[in-house]
């Protein structure tokens, strides 16, 4: 389907400019990369490290080295005076904490915004349809990282409800998961579930305008089913394929809440590279960010077209 | 097999320091800082503990992670890495109630007449954590690696600490004999190191690769696992060899579980929620919040200033703008401590006039060192200016926990009042201790110096040592410590350190801030904090340089 | 990101949602619902009056702060240390190192206003351009660019900016003024392709026009009728989104000061106000929900105020 393969070729193209610019970050670094990498290393050791990064090579080649790297697992290491840890490592542990908050946060929007979303567009003008909306706004406009600083403190410390701190493994004990991820993911769920209850609305009310519900409503199908079976799903297309985006962008607020409940997942690591400086371990933190996002966002833009007849047939 | 509590050899004249650690108690007892109840004294909140109930597991946090590991001869370890250290690891001797050292992992370690040989006696009978046993060679091993003589270990600053030693000999399988260039009174606190100087395992030290997270020791736990900023877990060494007072054996938990939480409201908030039930800090805002807490019986707070370290600014006097004792005075004459106290202490704090805490050798209610008075900061850094031609600016640079962050701001608001320039650098603690090893800095908040013999702080100190931070070249402090080290009269010694803090004073190379209030604070089923000491049930008073994690016990 | 064919209809673009999204409030005049004929009027109402006021008041306060009469806000008083607001005259009280918190936020609103303003003007006048060239000229140059919006999409928009700030502004040597100039680069940038791609999709319907086709025929220059019949009808659209993108930066500032590269201390800004004041939650928490309040306040005014200006300019991307 030539759509898909203009998709495909768009995303190489995006590919290659992301891994670029990020495959360049270090050497961007101002001054001499190598001091900010390992500033305190004896001279013998930065002559090491600067050749082993190569920071004086053409573009090309530093691009093809650092790509080589990537693809194969190589994700450089922590430089430390006592010798190198690996980032891919950590990155092992860290992903799966993070995919858990971020799918969480997800669920818990969904999961709240669905039901609303129905229920004002169900009632769209009424004194509940308004307050939602009201509210919606207001929950909007709260800084997440805010409320997550308040949350902890009201509700884990002063409550003592739920932990504050800390991480516990599915596997583990799934309960305690839960618990530590409660907060965190309510904190990053919170803003979501104003847009998402937003957008569902404003497609159910076009949808609930149009024939076949009208025509389902005249055959006495009850307003229930009618929203339920009928109209919600038309309209949760554009919800759905938001909410798969959405994983992606919820990555920027998810470090800062990451950083502020410790839990040890890709964005505490990034905080980590950032403040003790390990710049190449920033960078392939931000790489794999970078390309994971860039994947999902492809994933989602392909099911969109498999999904969506208008654009099925745009190219007919 | 000797038990812990035959008694030890007595040191030879350590009569002064005895008297000068009750005087220490005395003060910790009668006058805790001055803001408020008396938090704590050592030993007494266990006292009514009841009965030791073997069990059970500690998760402590800590205040960083020690990034590098722990190949110990290599190691750059502050507090939470040797918490982490003790807890793996024993070293040959340890501090005992009245901060004399006495043989811990070694049955004895006696010197000869003009302390230039000491023989250790290895304890018998003691094996590693994988099983191989402890003997005289690998004491030796470990002591040639700290000391830059064993082939595959680099140690950057232990090289320098032991540069006295001249020899380390096998006399018999569990006797070894070091033999010092210059007479070396205090080379049994040197085997403490403040807890540094444990016993690795002969693989551990011989290991080309891992040999900062392949963690081998004789100590009480064993090594379980490392998650770098998670988790450090170990479990109880079942053939531990030293019991407690009473014949108990040790360890009393079952497992032990390190939680590096930088931010210390984090780790208050994880005590408070049970995620924790156990912490330690220096931070005067939040000890003084637990003092609250403590009070109220929803947790068990322990403090020490005993033994204690200093809580500074330390200048790196080998560079503009603190080459020029103008510029280090001036940022002293606009500290102002009473304010620093007020904000950032609530009033607890006691002003440092030297590296030398109250109850250690060498204190000195007053020295030289200025205090606030902002008009001759202002005018000082006027003439510095019109001396040099350039602006009096400067980095200060610190770690980017949210403390020590607002005292930067502090200090920064400070020196611009008298006309300074400055800019802060946040750095994590592994690279801050970089820093100061590289000289890439101007100024460093710093806490260092905890107490036992004075001698101990000849390497922070002594002209061209790597460990000299401040890289200051006094040739009186250099001669002073030379002096200190081999002189056996202990009157004299004190005169010596006295003369030591004067001269610092003066010069003003460090900005000394306040005597550091160390403290533990645990859930209140968790006892036994400050331990015991090596021969008796009385424990070393301090907390500078962490606990003995062996009789930690939680009611089961 | 998808490309488009550009003579069907324009589709809701996938454009990932933030909180750049235009949300829309049932009524800005009271009553009836957006989608409803009178909220195209786009008319104000009681809410709307006192957004716009707020912002006014922020924003004078914020130019002003020189020369108001208050503390300056880094002078430490050791007695107002984090004292509640009252004390001593200090309508905020002190914060946790003794500086006037109503000093501070005052001045913390100018530099996040200023970060905020500042880097959405970046955004609107680069991303607006190269969105109105790409929208008009189609073909290649719109290929290109689309293309350099979605590479610059990419990335999740904070860790972008934290990206940038972080190589270019967090090493040492960095001063205050360094940093707030490099927020206010990295956050235009990652600004740019929003406003480029909305302006894109204005621009594309603008000049399906009957009067640019015939301005066309007429011989008009195409700068001409780019700048003179597009860029005007264009321009609502840019203005609403621009109110929310200020309101998204503010936000963003904060998050970045908690990660530790925001505004470089002891200069405020109500993010890192807030990330500082999180150590006192115990016992003074007024330094953290104050700001949080103001915050919450100068974004709830610019969303409500962006929803309107939209309203009352009928822009029909509902899911942009």
């Amino acid at each position: 389907m030539p759509v898909l393969l203009r998709r495909f070729i768009h995303l190489v193209v995006v590919l290659f400019c992301v891994t670029l610019f990020v495959a360049l970050l270090t050497s961007m670094l101002p001054g001499d990369p190598v001091n900010s990498i390992a500033g305190f290393a004896p001279e013998e050791q930065k002559e090491q490290i600067r050749e082993q990064l190569g920071l004086d090579d053409p573009i090309p080649v530093q691009y093809g080295r650092w790509l080589s790297d990537f693809v194969t697992g190589d994700l450089g290491s922590y430089w430390t005076v006592t010798g190198d840890r690996p980032v891919v490592d950590r990155v092992k542990d860290a992903l799966p904490v993070s995919i858990q908050l971020m799918v969480y946060a997800q669920v818990l929007a969904l999961v709240v915004a669905i039901p609303l979303g129905v229920a004002t567009a169900y009632r769209a003008g009424s004194r509940f349809d308004r307050g939602s909306n009201f509210t919606a706004f207001g929950l909007l406009a709260l800084p997440n990282f805010a409320l997550a600083l308040i949350l902890a403190y009201y509700v884990g410390v002063q409550l003592g409800w739920l932990p504050v701190t800390g991480y516990v493994a599915p596997s583990e004990d799934f309960v305690e998961h839960l618990r530590r991820m409660a907060m965190p993911a309510i904190a990053l769920a919170v803003g979501q579930i104003a847009v998402y209850m937003r957008l569902l609305r404003s497609d159910m009310i076009a949808t609930l305008q149009e024939d076949f519900i009208t025509m389902a409503k005249s055959k006495g199908v009850s307003p229930r089913r009618v929203l339920w079976r009928h109209a919600l799903r038309p309209s949760s297309l554009t919800l759905l394929t938001v909410a798969g985006l959405n994983v992606g962008t919820l990555i920027g607020s998810a470090v800062v809440i990451e950083v502020i409940f410790s839990l040890p997942g890709l964005g505490s690591l990034l905080y980590e590279s950032i403040t003790s400086r390990q710049y190449i371990a920033f960078q392939s933190l931000v790489a794999i960010i970078a390309v994971g996002y860039v994947m999902l966002n492809f994933l989602v833009d392909v099911l969109y077209a498999v999904l969506d007849p208008r654009i099925r047939h745009a190219r007919a | 097999m000797e038990g812990p509590f035959v008694a030890s050899t007595a040191m030879r004249g350590r009569w002064i320091r005895g008297a000068a650690a009750a005087v220490a108690l005395a003060l910790v007892v009668t006058a805790c800082g001055g803001g408020g109840d008396d938090g704590g004294d050592s030993g007494s909140a266990d006292a009514d503990a009841g009965e030791v109930t073997p069990g059970g597991k500690v998760v402590y946090g800590l205040e960083a992670e020690t990034a590098d590991g722990w190949c110990l001869p290599e190691a750059q370890l502050a507090i939470s890495g040797i918490q982490v250290a003790r807890t793996i690891y024993d070293t040959l001797t340890r501090p005992n109630a009245d901060g004399e050292y006495e043989p811990w992992l070694a049955s004895a370690v006696e010197p000869n007449e003009d302390f230039t040989q000491w023989t250790i006696t290895v304890r018998d009978g003691v094996t590693f954590h994988d099983g191989t046993p402890l003997d005289a060679t690998v004491v030796k091993n470990n002591l040639d690696a700290y000391r830059g003589a064993y082939p595959g270990r680099s140690p950057q600053l232990f090289i320098f600490t032991f540069s006295n030693i001249a020899s380390v000999d096998v006399v018999d399988p569990m006797t070894v004999m070091v033999t010092t260039k210059v007479p070396w009174t205090a080379f049994d606190a040197y085997l403490y190191g403040s807890g540094r100087v444990g016993m690795m395992a002969q693989a551990q030290l011989d290991d080309p690769v891992n040999c900062a997270d392949n963690l081998i020791g004789t100590g009480p736990f064993v090594f379980d696992e490392w998650v770098p900023n998670q988790r450090f877990v170990a479990t109880k060494n079942p053939d531990y060899w030293a019991t407690d007072a009473e014949g108990r054996q040790l360890p009393y938990l079952d497992e032990i579980e390190y939680r590096p939480i930088v931010e210390v409201a984090q780790r208050v908030n994880a005590l408070d929620s049970g995620d924790i039930n156990a912490m330690h800090t220096s931070d005067p805002l939040t000890i003084s919040d637990l003092q609250a807490q403590d009070e109220s019986g929803e947790i068990s707070l322990t403090e020490s200033i005993d033994f204690g370290e200093v809580t500074y600014l330390m200048l790196n006097s080998s560079k503009p703008p603190f080459d020029n004792i103008k510029a280090r005075q001036a940022l002293a004459f606009a500290f102002n401590f009473d304010d620093y106290n007020a904000i950032r202490g609530k009033g607890i704090l006691t002003r440092a006039t030297g590296p030398f805490a109250p109850g250690n050798v060498g204190n000195l209610d007053e020295t030289d060192l200025p205090g606030f008075d902002l008009e001759e900061a202002q005018r000082l850094v006027e003439e510095y200016e019109q001396e040099t031609g350039q602006p009096l600016s400067f980095s200060y640079t610190t770690t980017q926990a949210e403390s020590t962050v607002a005292d930067a701001q502090f200090w920064q608001q400070a020196a611009e009042d008298a006309g300074m320039e400055v800019e802060i650098i946040t750095v994590d603690q592994s690279t801050q201790i970089d820093a100061a090893l590289a000289g890439d800095f101007e100024a460093i908040a710093w806490r260092n110096h905890p107490g036992g013999d004075p001698d101990e702080q000849y390497n922070w100190w002594q002209t061209g040592s790597p460990v000299n931070f401040g890289r200051f070249d006094d040739p009186d402090i250099s001669r002073l410590l030379d002096e200190g080290r081999s002189n056996p009269d202990d009157d004299a010694r004190v005169g010596i350190y006295e003369d030591l803090n004067r001269r610092f004073g003066e010069e003003v190379y460090n900005i000394w801030n306040y005597y550091t209030i160390w403290s533990v604070a645990t859930a209140p089923d968790v006892h036994g904090v400050l331990g015991e000491g090596p021969t008796s049930a009385d424990p070393f008073p301090g907390l500078a340089v962490g606990i003995p994690p062996a009789y930690l016990w939680v009611e089961q | 990101m998808p490309e488009r064919d550009l003579d069907v209809a324009e589709m809701p673009s996938l454009t990932p949602v933030s909180t750049m999204e235009p949300v829309d409030l049932v009524r800005a005049d009271g009553g009836v619902p957006l989608t409803g004929k009178k909220a195209r009027q786009g008319k104000l109402g009681v809410i709307g009056w006192l957004s716009i006021s707020w912002l006014a008041l922020v924003t004078l306060a914020a130019i002003l702060a020189p020369i108001l009469p208050i503390d300056d806000p880094n002078q430490v008083t050791a007695s107002i240390a984090r004292q509640p607001p009252g004390t001593d005259g200090h309508i905020f009280g002190g914060d946790g190192l003794g500086r006037d918190l109503f000093s501070r936020i005052i001045w913390g609103g100018r530099s996040s206003l200023l970060i905020g303003t500042l880097s959405v003007l970046l955004g609107l006048v680069l991303g607006g351009l190269l969105g109105l060239v790409a929208g008009y000229f189609r073909g290649r140059a719109d290929g290109v660019l689309t293309g350099g919006f979605d590479v610059l999409l990419s990335f999740p928009q904070l860790i972008l900016a934290l990206t940038l700030v972080t190589v270019f502004a967090s090493g040492e040597g960095v001063t205050a003024t360094r940093r707030t100039v490099v927020l206010i680069l990295a956050l235009g940038v990652v600004s740019i392709p929003v406003l480029g791609r909305i302006t894109r999709a204005n621009t594309l319907t603008w000049t399906q026009r009957e009067f640019v086709l015939a301005a066309r025929a007429l011989g008009a220059k195409q700068r001409e009728i780019m700048f003179r019949e597009v860029l005007p009808n264009v321009l609502p659209a840019m203005f609403s989104i621009a109110l929310l993108g200020v309101a998204v930066v503010i936000v963003a500032e904060g998050g970045l000061s908690l990660l530790g590269v925001g505004t470089q201390l002891p200069r405020p800004s109500w993010g890192n106000i807030i990330a500082e004041g999180r150590s006192e939650l115990r016992d003074s928490p007024h330094i953290v929900i104050i700001p949080t309040i103001i915050i919450f306040l100068t974004v709830f005014a610019l969303n409500y105020l962006g929803d309107v200006v939209r309203a009352r300019f009928d822009v029909r991307e509902s899911a942009l």
